[in-house]
C-alpha cells in the first residue's frame, strides 16, 4: 500500500461510530444536579471548606504515629525500630515478616500487614488519606463518615464509619472485606457500598465488583464476578445464575447489579430483587428502573436495615431477611 | 428535532432533557473520536463518558464563537489527552476480537475488511504515533495546533506522523 492509498483508506473511515451500548445513563448518573449545584451555594460552601481547613491545620497533627508490631519496618529510608512518626509524603514498607500500626490522627488505626507499602497523603482534621501501593491494611476508624480515604491503583476506599482488611497488588486488583459499618470503594466511573459481613473483589480497569455477603453460595459469587469482569457475551447467562440463585440475604448484590445490567434487563432484575425484599412505600418500579436517587436510595436504606439488623443479630435470634424482624 | 442552539441554550440552562439531545446527537462522533485516540473500546466507553460530563460541568462557557460540534471536539481531545497524560497508563493496546462490527461503524464507503484492517492497524500503533495520526490525518488538525494539543514540539508531530503513517502501510501490507 503506498502514501495516497492509505491516505484514501483513511478518508472513508466512518466519522461517526456509535457506541456498543448507551452511555447516557452513566452519564446521566455522574451529571445528577439538586439544588446544592446553583451556583450561589459555591461561594458558601467555599467559604465553609476553607473555615474546616484552617481549623483543621490549627489543631491537628501533620504526622502520624507509627509503632513497629513486628520486625523492623522502614519507615521513608529508615528502619523502624520502636516508634516513629508517619508525615506526609512518607512512605511506609513492611517485608514479609514485619508489620506496624499506624494511628489515623486521633479517629482510628490502620494495622500494616506483611510485605505492604503505603503513604501518608494528607493528613488534616477534615481529611485522613492514605495511599496503598501494594499489600494488605485493616483499618479501624470511628468518626463520622468520609473523612478517612485509602487510595489504591484501581480506586479510593472512602470510610463510612466501620473497619475493614482492603487488600491489593501493584496493578489494582484485590478484595476489600467490611466487618464494621460500611465502605465506598469508587473509581471515576463506578461505585459500590459495602456494608458489615459482605466484600468486594477490585480489578484494575473495571474498579469494584459488585458486594455479596461473605457467606454467599460459590455459584452466586461466580456468577457475579463472570457479569463484572468476563466479556460481554458471557454476562446474559450470568445474570440468568445470579438472579436464580439469589437469596433475600443477596439484596445487596440485586441492588447493585440493577444499576449495572443494560437497561433492557433492569425491569428482570427489579422484580426479582423486589420478591427478595419487597420495597419499601414510595420506592416505584418505574423509578428504580429509571435509577432515579430518591427510589434507589429509598431501597438501599431497607437493604441496608435489613442487612445490619441480621448481621447484628447473627447467632443470636432468628431474623426474617425479607423484612429484617425478629421470628419467634 | 429541535435546532442544535436551541438545544445548546436549553442545556446551558439546565435542560437535562436538551442535554441528553446533545449527547444522541454527538456520541458517535465523539466515542469515534475517542476510540480511535485510545486504540481501546473500553478506554472509549470511559473517555466518551467523561467528555459528556466535562460537557455539562463547561457548557456555561460556550459563547457560540465557533459551531458547537467543533468546540465539543476539541472538549474531547483535551479529556482524552489530559486522562494519558494524568494517568500515564496504556494497559490494553489490542481491540476486543468480539467486536470488530463497532469499529467498522454504520456506513461504509470501503469495503468493511479495510476498514477493520485500518482500524485495527491505528489501535495498534504506538500511543505518541496514534494520537498523531488520528489528529492530523483523521480529524485534521495542523502540526502547529497538535503540539499544543500533546505536549510535544512541531517537529516531533512530524515525526510521528511519518512513522505512523510508515507502520501502519507495513501492517496493511502484510
Amino acid at each position: 500500500m503506498n502514501e495516497q492509498e492509505l491516505h484514501e483508506a483513511v478518508s472513508r473511515l466512518p466519522k461517526s461510530i456509535e457506541p456498543p451500548r448507551d452511555l447516557w445513563p452513566d452519564i446521566s448518573a455522574r451529571i445528577k444536579v439538586g439544588p446544592w449545584r446553583r451556583w450561589y451555594w459555591v461561594p458558601l460552601a467555599a467559604a465553609a471548606v476553607f473555615v474546616l481547613v484552617m481549623i483543621g491545620r490549627s489543631i491537628q497533627p501533620t504526622a502520624w504515629d507509627v509503632t513497629a508490631l513486628a520486625g523492623r519496618p522502614l519507615l521513608g529510608t529508615h528502619r523502624l525500630a520502636a516508634s516513629g512518626r508517619l508525615r506526609v509524603g512518607d512512605w511506609l514498607q513492611t517485608d514479609d515478616s514485619s508489620r506496624a500500626l499506624v494511628a489515623v490522627g486521633r479517629i482510628g488505626q490502620v494495622e500494616v500487614q506483611p510485605d505492604t507499602r503505603v503513604q501518608l497523603v494528607v493528613a488534616r482534621a477534615d481529611e485522613h488519606r492514605l495511599a496503598l501501593a501494594h499489600g494488605t491494611i485493616a483499618a479501624k476508624v470511628d468518626a463520622v463518615p468520609r473523612l478517612f480515604f485509602v487510595e489504591t491503583p484501581a480506586g479510593t476506599a472512602i470510610d463510612l464509619g466501620c473497619a475493614y482488611t482492603l487488600a491489593t497488588d501493584s496493578l489494582g486488583k484485590g478484595v476489600l472485606h467490611v466487618t464494621a459499618g460500611e465502605v465506598e470503594f469508587q473509581t471515576g466511573l463506578r461505585s459500590a457500598r459495602v456494608p458489615l459481613g459482605a466484600l468486594i473483589q477490585i480489578r484494575p480497569t473495571t474498579g469494584p465488583g459488585i458486594p455479596y455477603v461473605d457467606d454467599a453460595p460459590a455459584p452466586f459469587v461466580r456468577a457475579l464476578m463472570t457479569f463484572d469482569y468476563e466479556p460481554r457475551g458471557t454476562r446474559a447467562r450470568a445474570i440468568r445464575t445470579v438472579l436464580a440463585l439469589a437469596r433475600p440475604q443477596d439484596a445487596l448484590s440485586l441492588w447493585h447489579l440493577l444499576q449495572r445490567v443494560d437497561p433492557s434487563l433492569r425491569g428482570l432484575v427489579y422484580d426479582r430483587l423486589a420478591t427478595l425484599v419487597p420495597p419499601p412505600p414510595g420506592v416505584t418500579r418505574l423509578g428504580a428502573i429509571a435509577l432515579h436517587s430518591r427510589d434507589l436510595e429509598g431501597y438501599w436504606t431497607t437493604i441496608q436495615r435489613i442487612h445490619f439488623r441480621m448481621m447484628a443479630l447473627r447467632g443470636v435470634r432468628d431474623v426474617d431477611p425479607r423484612t429484617g424482624r425478629a421470628v419467634h | 428535532m429541535p435546532p442544535p442552539d436551541d438545544l445548546v441554550a436549553r442545556a446551558q440552562a439546565g435542560d437535562q432533557t436538551a442535554f441528553r439531545e446533545l449527547y444522541r446527537q454527538h456520541a458517535g462522533r465523539v466515542y469515534a473520536l475517542c476510540l480511535r485516540l485510545t486504540g481501546d473500546a473500553r478506554d472509549a466507553d470511559e473517555r466518551t463518558q467523561d467528555v459528556f460530563v466535562r460537557l455539562w460541568d463547561k457548557l456555561r462557557s460556550f459563547r457560540g464563537e465557533s459551531a458547537f460540534s467543533s468546540w465539543l471536539h476539541r472538549l474531547a481531545v483535551n479529556v482524552v489527552l489530559n486522562e494519558r497524560r494524568t494517568t500515564g497508563r496504556r494497559e490494553r493496546r489490542v481491540m476486543p476480537a468480539e467486536d470488530p462490527d463497532n469499529m467498522a461503524g454504520a456506513q461504509h464507503a470501503a469495503p468493511l475488511h479495510l476498514n477493520i484492517d485500518l482500524e485495527r492497524a491505528i489501535a495498534d500503533l504506538p500511543d505518541g504515533a496514534r494520537e498523531v495520526f488520528v489528529l492530523y490525518d483523521i480529524e485534521g488538525y495542523g502540526h502547529g495546533e497538535i503540539a499544543q494539543l500533546v505536549g510535544i514540539a512541531e517537529g516531533t508531530s512530524k515525526a510521528q506522523l511519518f512513522r505512523a503513517r510508515r507502520l501502519l502501510r507495513e501492517k496493511l501490507e502484510r
